[in-house]
């Protein structure tokens, strides 16, 4: 019975190419608009690592001037001192831990071919690596005695590797930065990240690490962040004072594997700002935070404004394309009306009316549905086009063809469902006397 | 009140042309009630189209109430409709959506009376077909004899001088349709010419004089209306009662 | 016209007039919503940044190894760089407005203030800053060459004279001359000696971009320098080719690179906000041509469905052009409806907006613009079907089917 209605309802669309053309282009243009912007919208605030995004912790401590907040609504400053950050890592206390900074040194590839160039780099502990789980192509990370050592060690990005060795196996080699050589201990699989959310104060969607070194042994050189710094008081003049200095340039993170660790860590830290306060620091409140990975994305506000108002948007034009396509179904079914008195007469049941145009609507819908999504591939087209930051977060995955298919046949059966309805109340009688 | 002479009617295809009038001559006359009759694909709808402006002719001549009615242009023609005709229709051609004064309303609307003299006129045809009491109910709501009712209501709202009936009684039974010609009887007794369109021979012969057209001409006359037998219409219906 | 009956007739289909106003009234909603956000986009991107963005262009260079001289290189890079042909002027800089990265600083009255008055971004040009940025002093005057000093990389900065914008001069001082005034950073006092019409901060979503200061220092970031150079009319692209070539003939030992016109720093600083507009208006666009199309297919199948009607008034006296009035009249009444509840609706939109985005209020005008352009859209759409009714032939109604 499926196939025979389905065959009316093809042939029915097809008697009004026109009604059908604009009840179609209605529901695709609905459905490219408000998938395009969903699925920018979902890989933006998409969590980026859903087995541990609990156990991962953005640690926030409130260094700030007694006088004024760090931020409007009396959050904590986004990152932390380097007396801070040295301290926790030097604790130890969670069961994983990385500090790190954002680091822009320039490459001397021993291929003369390549001319220098520079290249972003994100100084940081071992426990990194175990903690935000890249996959390493060739070798492994450095260990924990190679950050107490500040070794000259690196592990390339895959980007990197191809650039400066031709993808080969490159551990074992060194890489000179601004004149110092640095043994390559690891090189990473491809790396995609959607967001860099492991530092979001530099922008979430900023151009990706290239490689990764020992943070201790950026310290040791005395390399400063090509980051954000912030300042609530002077920090003096010299390396010394710099590192010494209230002022915050460092993301600090812990893993905690359980609730358990979670609050002694908790416990830790505010033992650990209540000791220094006794040293004259942390003027201000207890004010510590702990926030896992989608409190802090959202806290940052990841996903932007704009494309949250982009989405609002969307849907409302999707409703409008919805109503459009109830009204244009409406005219269809009531123009039927006859042919359904006539097949009521010869004995169909309220019910195989209904599923014969309920399957119309579907039909309508998976067209425009199908048309939809080569639509989104468009649209998500001129996003990268137009946002060129998006171009990790603005393409189809298998997910949101499927959710654009789905949506696009539900809304068509919704927009279908009172057309349906109406059409199988017609009385088998009213429309055959005449 | 009107004259065809030589009237001329044709359907043309880029194949074929198809004579629906040929040489159609008729003259009616102030306050007759003239029976058109003939068997289906005669010609009676065309001939009943073109009396009522509804179409325009190929051939021939028509005078209606004193004007010439070739060449008039399609407002000038709406005009007259509207001011000299009145229609009643086979399946009275009420508006579903308006109740009976909106439907008696629209020949008016059109006319442009003032509010007060439409009011009055809606509110006299109706009581004149006998359905005052139900002026804001909707069409559906009645049978089919109350709404052929509404609708010679209507055809009468504007005070036409020719009244154009299109197989009247075609929709309805027999009790309804007698209650239906006495009422046309009646507005002809007070003055209004009628011609009605009508295959029903029973009907046609209750009217003064019938003209049957076969094959888009006119091949008979009742030249003296009073030759007509009166009352055997009469019998019939009353038999079918 | 005939408004009441033809809104008693549509009273008995609700339904199709509720979907027509529906989608009126949504789009009103939008459309009016959409329009104002891209307004204030426009508005946005029109800001003056205060300097020459036509002629004028900036790059790094990022010197490595041991023996790299960051201090004496950015000498000999300027003197390098003013000798170009076609260079106007050259100057080192940290940073330039809309390049998104910057220094920022508390301006207090007093020393030991605990509250700074006001916000600004700290510009720490050389020689030839004003012109090579191209900002028009307006009051005082430029720095004197034995101003100019140099910084430690790593120390702060603690300037003898400033230069400031107007807009920071009059919060400092807003009832005299800022001119000769000390203002205090971080407890040290330096004077203003200098004020310039306008210059922006090189961040676009700060509360006090206006507020921005000159230091007359020379503080390469470790290794790196950038330059910011103004070329002769017209020569801006000429000049930005040649400068990469210059720079590291001069000195290989380093990177040249990020060399980028302040017209596409512009055109980067403002790329969400035009894609925010271009979006909206593409979604304007279908919006409007969504509901044309609406109406066009109601109003298709309504003279479609009412074609024996129309013949009928047509029989009974309607002129083509009654029956034309006839579906005007009646997409008027719909839209209008639809209108005042889209009025209501933009309003809230718009109020949802203010409260969850901090938009300001949609300024009145928008809505009764609105109610013109979707009347004249409706109008329009109906236009077609409503001249297919106006042709329908009187003798439909005789005709019995």
């Amino acid at each position: 019975m499926f196939a025979y209605y389905l065959q009316l309802g093809l042939r029915s669309l097809k008697r009004n190419p026109i009604l059908t053309a604009l009840m179609v282009a209605g529901i695709a243009l609905g459905i490219a608009a408000s998938m395009t912007t969903l699925t920018v919208l979902h890989l933006m605030g998409s969590d980026p690592i859903p087995w541990k995004s609990d156990k991962l912790h953005y640690v926030q401590l409130d260094n700030w001037s007694p006088d004024e907040p760090a931020r409007d609504d009396g959050s904590p400053p986004d990152q932390v001192t380097y007396q801070d950050a040295a301290a926790l890592m030097k604790a130890a206390k969670a069961d994983k831990q990385a500090a790190m900074f954002k680091l822009v040194l320039p490459v001397q590839p021993e291929n003369k071919e390549l001319k220098p160039f520079s290249s972003l780099i994100r100084a940081t502990g071992s426990d990194f690596f175990g903690m935000f789980e890249p996959r390493f192509k060739y070798g492994a990370t450095w260990n924990h005695d190679q950050d107490d050592a500040h070794e000259r060690v690196v592990v390339l990005g895959n980007d990197i590797n191809e650039k400066l060795f031709g993808g080969q196996d490159s551990t074992g080699r060194s890489v000179r930065l601004d004149g110092i050589d640095y043994r390559i201990v690891g090189v990473l699989d491809k790396w995609n990240l959607r967001s860099r959310y492991y530092d979001l104060t530099n922008g979430a969607f900023a151009d990706p690490d290239e490689m990764f070194m020992p943070f201790t042994t950026a310290i040791d050189l005395k390399k400063r962040s090509s980051g954000n710094n912030s300042c609530w008081k002077s920090a003096g003049d010299g390396w010394d004072a710099y590192l010494t200095s209230d002022c915050v340039w460092l993301q600090m993170w812990v893993q905690l594997d359980s609730p358990q660790h979670l609050a002694q860590y908790k416990e830790f830290l505010d033992n650990y700002v209540n000791e220094q306060k006794k040293l004259g620091r942390f003027a201000r409140p207890l004010n510590n935070r702990l926030l896992d990975v989608k409190e802090w994305m959202s806290d940052q506000k990841v996903v932007s404004r704009d494309m949250e108002v982009q989405t609002g948007l969307a849907f409302a034009f999707l409703a409008v394309c919805l109503v459009n396509t109830i009204g244009l179904l409406l005219a269809k079914f009531t123009r039927k009306s006859g042919e359904i008195g006539l097949r009521r007469a010869l004995g169909a049941s309220r019910r195989e009316v209904f599923t014969q145009f309920l399957i119309e609507s579907g039909v309508v819908g998976l067209t425009g549905g199908v048309i939809g999504l080569m639509l989104t591939g468009l649209g998500l087209l001129a996003v990268r086009a137009l946002y060129t930051q998006y171009k990790t977060v603005a393409y189809l995955d298998w997910s949101m063809v499927a959710t654009t298919i789905a949506l696009a046949i539900a809304a068509a059966l919704l927009a279908g469902l009172y057309p349906t309805w109406r059409a199988c109340r017609v009385q088998p009688a009213a429309q055959l006397k005449v | 009140m009107l004259t065809m002479t030589h009237l001329q009617k044709v359907y043309r295809t880029h194949l074929i042309e198809t004579y629906a009038l040929r040489d159609f001559s008729i003259r009616v006359n102030d306050g007759e009630f003239v029976a058109v009759t003939g068997p289906s694909g005669s010609g009676k709808t065309t001939f009943l189209n073109i009396c009522g402006l509804l179409e325009e002719f190929t051939g021939g001549e028509y005078q209606l109430d004193g004007v010439n009615v070739r060449g008039l242009d399609d407002n000038a023609r709406s005009r007259l409709r509207n001011e000299k005709i009145g229609f009643i229709f086979q399946s009275f051609n009420l508006i579903p959506d308006l109740n009976l004064f909106d439907n008696v309303d629209v020949p008016l609307r059109y006319r442009g009376f003032g509010a007060a003299e439409r009011k009055q006129r809606i509110e006299e045809s109706l009581t004149r077909v006998g359905l005052a009491s139900r002026m804001k109910h909707y069409p559906s709501e009645l049978s089919g004899g109350q709404q052929q009712r509404v609708a010679i209501a209507r055809a009468l709202a504007g005070s036409p001088r020719l009244l154009l009936a299109d197989e009247p009684t075609g929709n309805l039974d027999s009790l309804m349709a007698r209650g239906v010609m006495e009422l046309l009887e009646e507005i002809n007794r007070q003055g209004t010419t009628i011609v009605m369109v009508t295959h029903d021979p029973e009907l046609a012969a209750r009217a003064q004089r019938n003209v049957h057209v076969i094959d888009g001409q006119v091949t008979d006359f009742d030249a003296e209306p009073s030759l007509r037998p009166a009352t055997s219409g009469d019998a019939a219906v009353a038999a079918i009662a | 016209m005939e408004i009441r009956p033809i809104l008693s007739a549509l009273m008995r289909s609700k339904v199709s007039m509720i979907l027509i106003g529906l989608q009126v009234a949504l789009t009103l909603a939008i459309v009016c919503n959409a329009l104002f956000i891209i307004g204030q986009r426009l508005d946005r991107m029109q800001r003056p940044s205060g300097m020459n963005e036509t002629d004028t262009f900036w790059l790094g260079s990022y010197g490595f190894g041991a023996n790299y001289d960051a201090k004496a290189q950015q000498q000999a890079d300027l003197v390098a760089l003013r000798s170009m042909p076609g260079v106007v002027a050259a100057t080192s800089t940290n940073s330039v407005p809309m390049s998104g990265g910057g220094w920022g600083e508390g301006l207090s009255l007093q020393p030991g203030q605990k509250n700074s008055t006001a916000q600004t971004t700290l510009y720490i040009t050389g020689t030839q800053g004003l012109d090579a940025f191209g900002f028009k002093l307006v009051e005082g005057r430029d720095f004197r060459p034995e101003e100019f000093t140099f910084v430690k990389f790593g120390d702060q900065p603690h300037p003898q004279s400033i230069i400031v914008s107007k807009a920071l001069a009059d919060k400092l001082f807003p009832d005299s001359s800022a001119i000769g005034k000390q203002v205090y950073s971080e407890d040290k006092p330096t004077t203003i000696v200098g004020v310039i019409e306008r210059a922006q901060q090189p961040w676009m979503d700060s509360d006090s971009i206006e507020y921005s200061t000159l230091l007359p220092m020379y503080m390469p970031y470790g290794n790196s320098t950038r330059y910011l150079v103004r070329a002769e009319p017209g020569r801006r692209d000429e000049v930005m080719k040649a400068v990469e070539q210059k720079l590291v003939e001069a000195n290989p030992s380093r990177i040249v690179g990020k060399v980028k016109s302040i017209a596409d720093i512009r055109r980067d600083a403002y790329a969400e906000d035009r894609a925010m507009a271009i979006i909206l208006g593409a979604v304007i666009i279908a919006l409007l041509a969504i509901t044309a199309l609406g109406i066009v297919g109601m109003a298709s199948f309504w003279v479609a469905q009412r074609t024996k009607q129309i013949g009928t008034r047509r029989a009974l006296g309607a002129t083509k052009a009654d029956i034309l009035r006839y579906f005007q009249t009646e997409n008027f009444i719909i839209t209008t409806l639809g209108l005042i509840a889209g009025g209501v609706l933009a309003y809230a939109f718009s109020l949802w907006l203010m409260h969850a985005y901090q938009s300001p209020r949609l300024p009145w005008y928008y809505v009764p613009v609105g109610f013109i352009a979707l009347w004249l859209l409706g109008q329009l759409a109906v236009l077609g079907p409503a001249m297919r009714a106006s042709r329908v032939p009187p003798a439909v109604a005789t005709r019995n089917v």
